[in-house]
């Protein structure tokens, strides 16, 4: 190893200070959980607590891979129009053939192609990602109105909705699907060469490079990442709505991105974890939970989203900052 | 269907630039304006529209933001035909403040406009014609309540915020409520009129209350979400939407969802578009036509069967007494 090439994988050694992280990074969630049980007897009920974390799933799924390319310091803007092309193509598919495992696949590979697609555009034409994946939200909204010109596609197999809303020993099946890709997702940046290259390139790409990290070959792959993941969450709405439409995808970006960001994954890349997405996930999810558990009056209820999720950022500031 | 409508939209604009001197006693050029290409509603005032004017012989040219509901692009499509001078114009307003303006613009070109489904804020129009939210809800909600017995408990799920859609009809939600004293609301919560967020906030709610009889949900996409939340945690519940949509009456045939309010999209774009070209042709029209609410059930779903594809407008005599008075 070069001087140089210790100096960039330097950081992650310190494991222990990352598990320190995520530590902090969990007292926001708690401390919402804490209030939460005091506010609502509802709440603390091992019914409520499978019901928020089957509810932060789909959110998790999109933004566990979203935080592979925030690592490199990218954005992928094109997730949500991702998950509403891929549900609707997923949905037309298992309707025709009446084959699920199809349409799984489908929907695996349209989000997989979109990735890769977004990957190339960053790598080999050089656009800032931020652009590309921008233009590409608007391709993927133009094919899916245009393919769906209004409609929607509904009714699926018993069989296939399973997946979104069937449980297995008391669990619903989209947290067991979450926690194994919690931790794969975990073990493969924490633990791979992948992962640590990943971590290299967003912080410091010069580096990355001249200590021989294939940037392209990484770039293509987190965005292919993130591209398929969307694909997955493509799956498990279709399986919990039972439904298809084209605007589907149009109020998940946001949030996505969001939970990446309070998770602790700076848009600056080579910080973060997928842990951490999980507990952006979550506040996410609790902060709505919470609101309807209280029956939070209509109107107050985008202040107070926004003032917890400013709150939640700013404590594990404040308490990172005693380290 | 949508790239045949685009390219059979874009010779339209040929014909009408090239035409637009000829004769006018047939072969008007109608502009629609619709909010999005999303909301099935949408769709059916258009095929609504392209009935009216096929069957009276004249065109429609559609103009749809490709970014849903965005004021801009609302805003230079209209200078678009402003400039071009179509013949008339089918208006519905992607906001009914932000957009009035524009409505005076056309004015100001002089071109001949119809106001449809919401009801613009200012500027002159020929007619309006649409349904009224409010007399929705309350006619769907007394339904429900009906059905209830008119005692249990009740949940809304609410749609966007300071819409007024939503606003109309929540109102007439809670003004159902307070005919019915033994029926108990045990909240009202935001689904921003999504199906993903219906569906969570039913999940939640679920978990606070233990027995809920009905839910009023003030769109069909909240509805099915709220029918999908309810079907896995193995509950039931009455529940009813609003807007008629295919998806929602099939749930009705099937015993699903209980009623849908019909906010009849279809029939919307047939009476504005009609209205539009008899005015044109100088013949009589109505200052305004607010459809009566219907409501959706089981027992009258028949007709709604016939996809809207294949439904023809109604003649002019009998459009003309589908407002309440």
């Amino acid at each position: 190893m070069t001087d140089l090439t210790k100096q960039v994988f330097a950081p992650r050694a310190l494991i222990s200070g990352d598990l320190l992280q995520v530590f902090y990074r969990l007292i926001a969630a708690l401390l919402i959980c804490l209030a939460l049980t005091f506010l609502s007897e509802s709440f603390l009920t091992l019914a409520n607590v499978l019901n928020v974390l089957r509810q932060a799933s789909l959110l998790f799924f999109i933004a566990s891979g979203l935080t592979l390319v925030v690592l490199t310091a990218g954005l992928d803007l094109s997730v949500g129009a991702n998950v509403a092309l891929s549900a609707c193509l997923a949905g037309t598919v298992i309707h025709q053939t009446g084959s699920p495992v199809l349409g799984v696949f489908v929907a695996l590979a349209t989000g997989a192609v979109i990735g890769l697609l977004n990957g190339l555009m960053v790598t080999a034409l050089r656009i800032p990602s931020f652009i590309a994946t921008y233009g590409m939200l608007w391709v993927l909204h133009g094919l899916t109105y245009w393919y769906m010109a209004g409609e929607i596609i509904h009714g699926f197999p018993a069989g296939f909705r399973q997946i979104g809303s069937g449980y297995l020993f008391g669990l619903p099946i989209p947290v067991y699907l979450m926690l194994i890709f919690l931790g794969i997702g975990t073990m493969f940046a924490q633990r791979t060469t992948w992962g640590q290259e990943i971590y290299a390139i967003g912080a410091n790409p010069v580096a990355a490079r001249l200590s021989g990290i294939p940037l392209s070959r990484r770039l293509l792959l987190v965005y292919a990442v993130s591209g398929t993941m969307a694909g997955l969450a493509s799956i498990i709405f279709l399986a919990r709505l039972n439904s298809a439409e084209a605007d589907v995808g149009e109020s998940l970006t946001l949030p996505a991105i969001a939970a990446v960001l309070i998770g602790g994954t700076s848009l600056f890349g080579g910080v973060g974890t997928v842990f951490g997405t999980f507990v952006g996930a979550l506040i996410l999810t609790l902060v709505l939970n919470g609101m309807n558990l209280l029956s939070v009056n209509a109107s107050w209820q985008p202040l107070v989203t926004g003032v917890i999720v400013i709150l939640a950022v700013w404590l594990d500031k404040a308490t990172r900052r005693g380290e | 269907m949508s790239v045949r409508e685009t390219i059979y939209a874009s010779l339209t604009v040929l014909a009408a630039v090239a035409i637009s001197t000829a004769a006018r006693a047939d072969g008007e050029t109608i502009a629609v304006f619709t909010k999005n290409q999303t909301n099935p509603y949408f769709q059916a005032v258009r095929v609504g529209a392209d009935a009216a004017a096929k069957a009276l012989n004249a065109k429609t040219l559609h103009y749809i933001p490709t970014k849903p509901d965005s004021i801009p692009e609302q805003l230079s499509q209209v200078e678009d035909v402003v400039v071009k001078k179509t013949d008339a114009i089918v208006f519905i307003p992607v906001d009914y403040k932000a957009m009035v303006p524009s409505v005076e613009k056309i004015n100001a070109a002089k071109i001949p406009v119809v106001n449809v489904t919401d009801r613009s804020a200012g500027g002159k129009f020929v007619s309006f014609v649409g349904a009224d939210d409010y007399s929705l809800g309350l006619e769907t909600a007394r339904y429900l309540f009906k059905k209830l017995g008119g005692k249990g408990n009740v949940v809304i799920i609410e749609g966007v915020k300071g819409s007024l859609t939503s606003i109309d009809r929540v109102r007439g939600f809670n003004d159902a409520l307070k005919e019915n004293p033994g029926v108990k609301l045990l909240a009202s919560q935001p689904g921003n009129y999504q199906r993903l967020q219906a569906l969570q906030v039913m999940e939640n709610l679920m978990q606070s209350h233990r027995q809920i009889d009905g839910v009023l949900a003030a769109n069909d996409a909240m509805a099915m979400g709220v029918i999908e939340a309810l079907e896995g945690a193995n509950r039931t519940a009455d529940v009813t939407g609003i807007n008629g949509t295919k998806e929602a009456v099939d749930a009705v045939k099937a015993g699903k969802l209980l009623a849908t309010g019909d906010y009849n999209g279809f029939l919307q774009g047939c009476v504005g578009t009609m209205i539009a070209i008899r005015s044109l042709r100088n013949e009589p029209v109505l200052p305004e036509i607010v459809l009566k609410p219907t409501v959706v059930t089981k027992a009258n779903s028949q007709p709604y069967e016939t996809p809207i594809e294949s439904r023809a407008c109604p003649a002019w005599d009998e459009a003309s007494k589908l407002g309440r008075n």
